[in-house]
């Protein structure tokens, strides 16, 4: 351990010449300044504590800070101040004048710094715009700054501290933000390019800091640009030129943005004379002119934007102006895709309408074709053996079954609308006609796992009916029934009702709402969303049974269950009066069930079994897809096609690799979502009709998540129709094709989709910049409070990034629970974001790596416009720097008020402990001052611990703190120290936050900068008690007179406050006549003034007292005298002179509280004659005198009111209080009893006013000292004698008291000085109320008696002890005392 | 300097010897006293009327003429001769 001595040197130097330790780098920079020869503070060798204390804080800050000290206000600062301010004018700046440093804002600042200089109050200026030259040109700037006070060792500002954090990067990124953020604000995506730019021009002029004038040219067809938007310029400018031919590069260049290259063009000559300015005072000096790219294609045009001259162009400037072009040249881009999609949409719904009129006109025209088709293939796959071309060939024949069974239908409609439908009505045995039907479908049934009834008994006569309409009837209802269920079984019934012939279809399938039901036969309706086999079907069939039971006259109804299934019931008149004679046939042709095979190829195709030779590709497992002999290039596209139709999946799939994509497929929606959601797709083409989930669904689900809602989707639909595709379009797909469609439109649409993609993509890319560009760190919470969505700023701030997503709550930057106080807050912040729709607040958080944050955290609750959902979006400002400035300030302050109000050295330590705890919330706070050896001196918010005590781990920590560095924070897990210095000597400072509290960077440096000020505020303290002493000092010097005549006591009390050492003053004058002049006065006021008063008034007083001996005449000279003297007046002072012999005494009172006389009998006299004005309250007017007789025995007290006077207390309650005082003390010698009157009176915490006393006994004391020889027995005698007569006593007394006198001086005579003849015998006698004291003592050894040869040696000790009540005889080693009393009867 | 004292020899009426001393007596001039008794012999009246102190000193003196002493006092020096014990050894009369 370091023993203090060893300690000195080293807190010599650090005080010293190690002024700028705290920092290598500025410090060299700070000791190079030639401080002597170029400023007013001199050699730093010289510099006072506060200086040096400052300039070290200064140094070890981590904040930028700059100061300023002295009459010129020497510029000091730190590091960061260098790093983020200061710029080229480091080091120049060191020593310099501050008014130099910074001259080009002094007049914004000079106000500040002089009500800092001339208040002492602390200064904040938040985001102040300052224009500083520090990198070559006038910059605009802005900062947040205080300064506060600086004060030197005697409390005086001299100085400013300037705690600085620039926010130039925050203000102008706020500002540019806000633009960027305003012209994405359009709510309308599509409008037309004037209304777009209309739009942009507004949120441009908005901005005239960054963008003072902008113009946006648009490249015509011959390559020519016209001015499409101004903004900040009059239209009529000449820089406003409305046509530059092409190639022009006169007033703008447009070749450099024609090749879509940015330039920069100063702004000189004619043209550009009349500039407006923006916001600022001067005009831009040059412009940027960006061109307004076109996604794969020549720009759309360029932009020409004004640059503000107090920026530098920066990336961040330059990115925005990109940024600005960037969104104008993609409004410019989906304008003209919206126009060009809306001539697309009619050109589709004039096409639709033509294809509907060419299929109604030409469908049986179908016919023919397929019939040609089919024959041939019928043939070829009876003929073919080759598996491959079979196969083939089975999927071109099932479709053209459909095809044919479709175009069947359709024509079934014209005809039947057209009224020509050529039926024959033939009487059949309607039983075995519908049980035959059914059983075509049995093997499709039972293969589908369902049990198949058919129950046809006989009918007892025949029903009419066209067996080909029928075959349509029974196979549609079949073929439902299969379609919709998937348990339970099938039931097909024939039966007589009310005369009717009745057949029922009913099945357990999933039944039809309710809602549904009326709706049930419309033609085209489909019922949504219902869960089948297939989604493939017109809609048309129960649509055409309904129109073919109507036919023959009869009629169909359906009950349902949902859920429990479907039952259709026809009813059909028997006999044929109710049909057209002419379509009634009387026998009945034979029957075949002909149409039944393309229902019944269809409704195998949707069964489990059949499709193993189409399975779909599965997604993930087509890595190699475009091993399909196309070539991997950069246009390749990974396109996903979700379709339940397994045939137009394949082909579909053909299609697309063929074109040169990656392709994977999927058979419904859900499938589709779950293998957009793992794996990123360019394209997703999907059937608008596909089980589980359809494709409008899909849509809806791909764009409700953030992370597919950019994913293009084509959908494909057999519903033709404007409002079909407007649907499927407002439902969130990027186009919409009709099937039956032809390849190359659905490449040519796959390749826009694609391109459109990329230009999405562009937007999201933007979106992506926006936020990014953000400063603040952004996210999005879902309703749950999950983070999904955050920019780059976020990692930055919070260090946790985009991977982790989504965070759900607790969010991992939460405070440790552990940090519980931490922790409520933001959990209480949490639910506020939860609950209300926007709101801002200040959190503390952690920072993935573990340090803390304090962040002003923004919230809006905002309905996505993708996906409808609400969600939270909001930012983190972080606020750390200003939280714990604003943090500091106050601690500061605090700590500031708690050291002014301390009186002495240990009271300010212990309020500043009680303020650190306070700030720290600590368990407890000591400080342990190593003042003399080893053990230190201990201070604790914790009562006052004795080190001994400690737990030793506690004094290893103070010890190790006290070899560490001054004003260098060590923290462990249960607190926090600091070392500093202290007037006694190094001062450790504990601070126990007790357990997993953690001590963050931000506090150390809090602490640091707080131990400088104590430590400074406690060297102040320590100066003050030292001046406060030393004032005491002088007063007491000037007070005490060197020899107080005999028989006075005196006392001076300063007040207990600090320094209120004042104006009362007592003195005593021998005067030339042998009298005593006596003196008491009080002078108004308090401090050093009024004692310097004091002085004078006491000086003259004295001087007047000698030249004329009366107290009237020296207080009427002295009125003339404080006349003169400022502070004088009003002086009350009593004066007197007392002939000590006769106790006679004359005074005069200039306004003074009265004398107190107690007598030997027990009563009291106030000396209240002679009472007058105090001093020079009436100069000139004649003073009266006051005379009485001191008697024997009596004590005399003056004194100034502090001893007497209190509040609420009349002063005769002070007066009896201080006679009472003197009875008490009367067998009490005076100087005793001035203590005792001085204490008795006092009041519980000390005198709040000085006091002066003033106490004699009359007579004064008898003291002598004379040669040890007989010869001096008789003078002795004869003064004794004198003496004991002024006492009044009776003359048997004094005889007495002559005689035991005698004795003892013959003693120390005879046997003390035996040998040593000439020594000199020391002779008091003091008479107190009632007894009387003397004492003789002589430097000499008595001898052991020796009775036989000094039998009348004897004989005088025995008179002494008979003639006195006590005689004490004590021999010391260098004399012998004899000490003798007598009461007075 | 010796303490004032006046010593007068002189004879009664009744031709006793007689001293008479004035002034103070302590032990710078006890010596004279003593001188003073020795040149007388037989019984001698001393008187001390006019002494106004007495202390053990002279008391030393006037001891080893006791018995053949007549002293003439003051009663400021009753106190002393009591409280020494001279006044029983000797006939004191009072001045």
């Amino acid at each position: 351990m370091t023993r203090s001595e060893d300690a000195e040197p080293e807190a010599t130097a650090a005080a010293g010449s190690d002024v700028f330790g705290a920092d290598t780098e500025i410090g060299r920079d700070l000791a190079l300044v030639d401080w002597a020869a170029t400023t007013p503070l001199g050699d730093p060798e010289g510099w006072p504590q506060s200086l040096r204390t400052t300039v070290s804080i200064l140094l070890s800050s981590k904040f930028s800070m700059w100061m300023a000290w002295g009459p010129e206000l020497t510029f000091f600062c730190n590091a960061a101040y260098r790093r983020d301010t200061l710029g080229r004018k480091y080091p120049w700046a060191l020593g310099r004048p501050a008014s130099q440093v910074w001259a080009e804002i002094w007049s914004d600042i000079s106000p500040r710094i002089d009500t800092v200089l001339t208040t002492g109050e602390a200064t904040w200026d938040q985001a102040l715009l300052l224009f500083v030259e520090r990198s070559g040109y006038l910059e605009e700037s802005y900062h947040t700054f205080s300064y506060s006070p600086l004060r030197d060792d005697a409390g005086l500002v001299v100085g400013m501290l300037c705690v600085v954090s620039e926010e130039t990067e925050r203000v102008i990124g706020e500002r540019r933000m806000a633009t960027l953020r305003d012209l994405g604000s359009d709510p309308s995506v599509v409008r037309t390019e004037q209304e777009m730019l209309d739009f942009a021009c507004v949120q441009l002029s908005r901005n005239p800091h960054d963008l003072p004038f902008t113009l946006t040219y648009l490249f015509q067809d011959d390559g020519s640009a016209a001015l499409a938007a101004v903004t900040g310029l009059d239209d009529g400018h000449p820089a406003a030129e409305k046509l530059l031919p092409a190639g022009s590069e006169t007033v703008w260049p447009t070749g450099a943005p024609a090749r879509g290259e940015t330039v920069l063009t100063p702004l000189d000559g004619a043209t550009f004379a009349d500039l407006p300015t923006g916001e600022w005072a001067e005009a831009p000096f040059q412009a940027m002119v960006v061109p307004l790219r076109q996604q794969g294609g020549a720009p759309y045009g360029f932009m020409v934007v004004g640059l503000n001259r107090y920026r530098d162009l920066d990336d961040g400037y330059r990115g925005f102006v990109e940024l600005v072009a960037g969104h104008v040249a993609t409004g410019v881009a989906s304008a003209r895709s919206y126009q060009a999609q809306q001539r697309r949409a009619e050109e589709l719904a004039e096409l639709d309408r033509a294809k509907t009129t060419f299929f109604s006109n030409i469908s049986h025209e179908f016919r023919t074709p397929l019939t040609l088709i089919m024959g041939p293939v019928e043939e070829l796959r009876h003929r073919l053996t080759d598996e491959a071309a079979r196969a083939e060939l089975e999927v071109i024949h099932r479709n053209g079954l459909r095809l044919g069974k479709l175009v069947n239908t359709l024509l079934d409609f014209s005809r039947i609308e057209a009224g020509r439908m050529q039926a024959q009505y033939e009487p059949v045995d309607l039983a075995a006609v519908t049980g035959e039907l059914a059983s075509v479908f049995r093997s499709a049934v039972d293969r589908a796992g369902l049990d198949f009834r058919v129950v046809c008994p006989p009918l007892p006569e025949p029903v009419f009916v066209d067996r080909s309409m029928w075959e349509k009837v029974v196979l549609n209802l079949l073929s439902n029934a299969l379609k919709f269920t998937f348990d339970g079984s099938i039931r097909v019934a024939v039966g007589i009702e009310d005369g009717m012939a009745v057949v029922t279809v009913d099945d357990t399938g999933i039944g039809v709402a309710a809602q549904e039901m009326p709706r049930l036969f419309e033609r085209f309706h489909r019922i949504e969303n219902a869960r089948s086999r297939s989604n493939e079907g017109s809609g048309i069939g129960l649509a055409l049974v309904k129109e073919l039971v109507g036919l023959h006259g009869g009629d169909i109804g359906a009950t349902s269950a949902e859920g429990r299934g479907t039952s259709f019931t026809i009813r059909l008149p028997f006999g044929s009066a109710h049909l057209p004679a002419d379509a009634v046939l009387a026998e009945a042709g034979p029957g075949s069930a002909a149409m039944a095979d393309p229902f019944v190829q269809e409704a195998l195709r949707w069964l489990p079994g059949e499709q193993s030779t189409t399975m779909p590709v599965p997604v993930g497992s087509d890595a190699n897809a475009s091993a399909d002999g196309q070539d991997a290039g950069a246009e390749q596209a990974h396109v996903l096609v979700a379709d339940d139709n397994a045939d137009m999946r394949e082909y579909l799939m053909r299609l697309l690799r063929g074109a040169g994509h990656r392709v994977s497929a999927v058979n419904d929606g859900r499938q589709a979502l779950r293998a957009v959601r793992a794996q990123a797709f360019d394209l997703v083409i999907s059937d608008v009709m596909m089980p589980h989930m359809d494709g409008l669904a899909l849509v809806a689900a791909l764009r409700a998540d953030s992370r597919t809602a950019s994913v293009p989707v084509l959908l494909l639909s057999a519903r033709a129709g404007q409002e079909a595709s407007i649907e499927g379009l407002r439902a969130g797909a990027d186009d919409y094709l009709v099937k039956p469609f032809a390849a190359a439109e659905l490449l040519a649409r796959v390749r826009a989709n694609i391109e459109l993609a990329r230009l999405r993509s562009h937007h999201a890319r933007w979106r992506t910049a926006l936020v990014d560009s953000l400063q603040e760190a952004f996210f999005v919470c879902d309703e749950d409070g999950a983070v999904v969505e955050i920019n780059t700023a976020f990692t930055d701030i919070l260090g946790y990034g985009p991977e982790g997503l989504p965070y759900r709550p607790v969010h991992p930057w939460w405070p440790d629970a552990t940090d519980s106080e931490a922790h409520q807050q933001v959990s209480d912040a949490f639910a506020l974001l939860l609950g209300s729709t926007k709101g801002s607040y200040t959190i503390p958080i952690t920072h993935r790596d573990g340090h803390r944050l304090w962040v002003t955290a923004t919230f809006n609750q905002v309905d996505d416009p993708d996906t409808g959902r609400r969600v939270t979006v909001g930012t983190f400002r972080d606020v750390t720097a200003e939280h714990y400035a604003i943090q500091r300030e106050s601690a500061l302050a605090a700590l500031g008020t708690c050291l002014a109000r301390a009186t002495s050295l240990p009271q300010a330590l212990a309020g500043a402990l009680d303020e650190l705890k306070k700030i720290w919330r600590a368990r407890w706070v000591m400080a342990a001052v190593f003042d003399h050896g080893d053990e230190p001196t201990l201070t604790s918010t914790d009562g006052t611990p004795r080190w001994a005590e400690l737990p030793a781990g506690r004094r290893d920590t103070l010890n190790s703190l006290r070899q560490g560095p001054i004003l260098t924070p060590a923290a462990d897990p249960t607190g926090a120290g600091v070392l500093l210095e202290f007037p006694d000597g190094p001062l450790a400072l504990w601070i126990d936050l007790g357990e997993n509290r953690p001590f963050t960077g931000e506090d150390q440096l809090l602490l640091s900068l707080l131990a400088g000020h104590l430590a400074q505020g406690l060297h102040r303290a320590h100066q003050f008690d030292q001046q406060r002493e030393t004032a005491i000092a002088l007063q007491r010097a000037i007070l005490g007179p060197a020899q107080l005549p005999d028989g006075f006591a005196v006392r001076y009390e300063p007040a207990t406050q600090p320094l209120e050492v004042g104006g009362d003053w007592y003195d005593t004058v021998g005067l030339p006549d042998g009298r005593i002049g006596i003196v008491v006065g009080d002078c108004v006021g308090r401090g050093l003034e009024a004692a310097s008063v004091m002085g004078q008034l006491r000086s003259a007083c004295r001087a007047l007292l000698l030249q004329d001996a009366s107290p009237a005449q020296t207080l009427m000279a002295l009125d003339q005298f404080a006349a003169g003297v400022p502070g004088a007046v009003c002086t009350t002072v009593f004066c007197g002179v007392l002939n000590a012999d006769t106790g006679q005494l004359t005074y005069s009172s200039a306004g003074h509280p009265p004398g107190i006389l107690v007598h030997p009998d027990g009563t009291t006299r106030l000396l209240e004659d002679g009472r007058s004005l105090p001093l020079a309250v009436r100069t000139g007017r004649q003073r009266p005198e006051g005379t009485c007789v001191i008697a024997a025995r009596s004590t005399l007290l003056l004194y100034t009111d502090g001893l007497v006077e209190r509040r609420r207390r009349p002063l005769s309650a002070g007066i009896d209080q201080a006679s009472e005082a003197l009875q008490d003390g009367r067998n009490t010698a005076v100087d005793e009893l001035a203590t005792d009157v001085m204490s008795k009176l006092a009041p519980v915490g000390g005198y709040d006013d000085d006091v002066a006393l003033l106490l004699y006994r009359h007579p004064a004391p008898l003291e002598m000292t004379f040669p040890a020889e007989s010869s001096q027995l008789a003078p002795v005698r004869k003064s004794l004698r004198s003496w004991l007569d002024q006492c009044d006593l009776p003359p048997t007394t004094v005889q007495n008291v002559l005689v035991a006198a005698g004795e003892a001086c013959a003693n120390a005579i005879e046997h003390g000085h035996r040998d040593t003849p000439g020594e000199t015998i020391h002779f008091r006698a003091e008479a107190y109320v009632d007894n009387l004291r003397l004492t003789i003592a002589d430097t000499g050894r008595w001898k052991a008696p020796e009775p036989e040869l000094n039998t009348h040696r004897g004989r005088g000790m025995r008179l002494m002890r008979a003639l006195m009540q006590h005689v004490t005889v004590t021999p010391g080693p260098s004399g012998t005392t004899v000490d003798m009393h007598t009461r007075i009867v | 300097m010796t303490t004032a004292l006046t010593l007068t020899h002189g004879r009664r009426p009744d031709g006793t010897g007689l001293v008479t001393a004035v002034g103070e007596i302590d032990m710078s001039n006890a010596g004279e006293l003593a001188a003073a008794l020795a040149t007388t012999a037989g019984p001698l009246v001393l008187d001390l009327t006019g002494v106004d102190y007495l202390d053990s000193a002279g008391l030393s003196v006037l001891f080893p003429h006791a018995e053949r002493l007549q002293l003439v006092t003051n009663p400021l020096l009753d106190p002393v001769l009591t409280i020494s014990g001279l006044s029983d050894l000797t006939t004191v009369h009072g001045g």
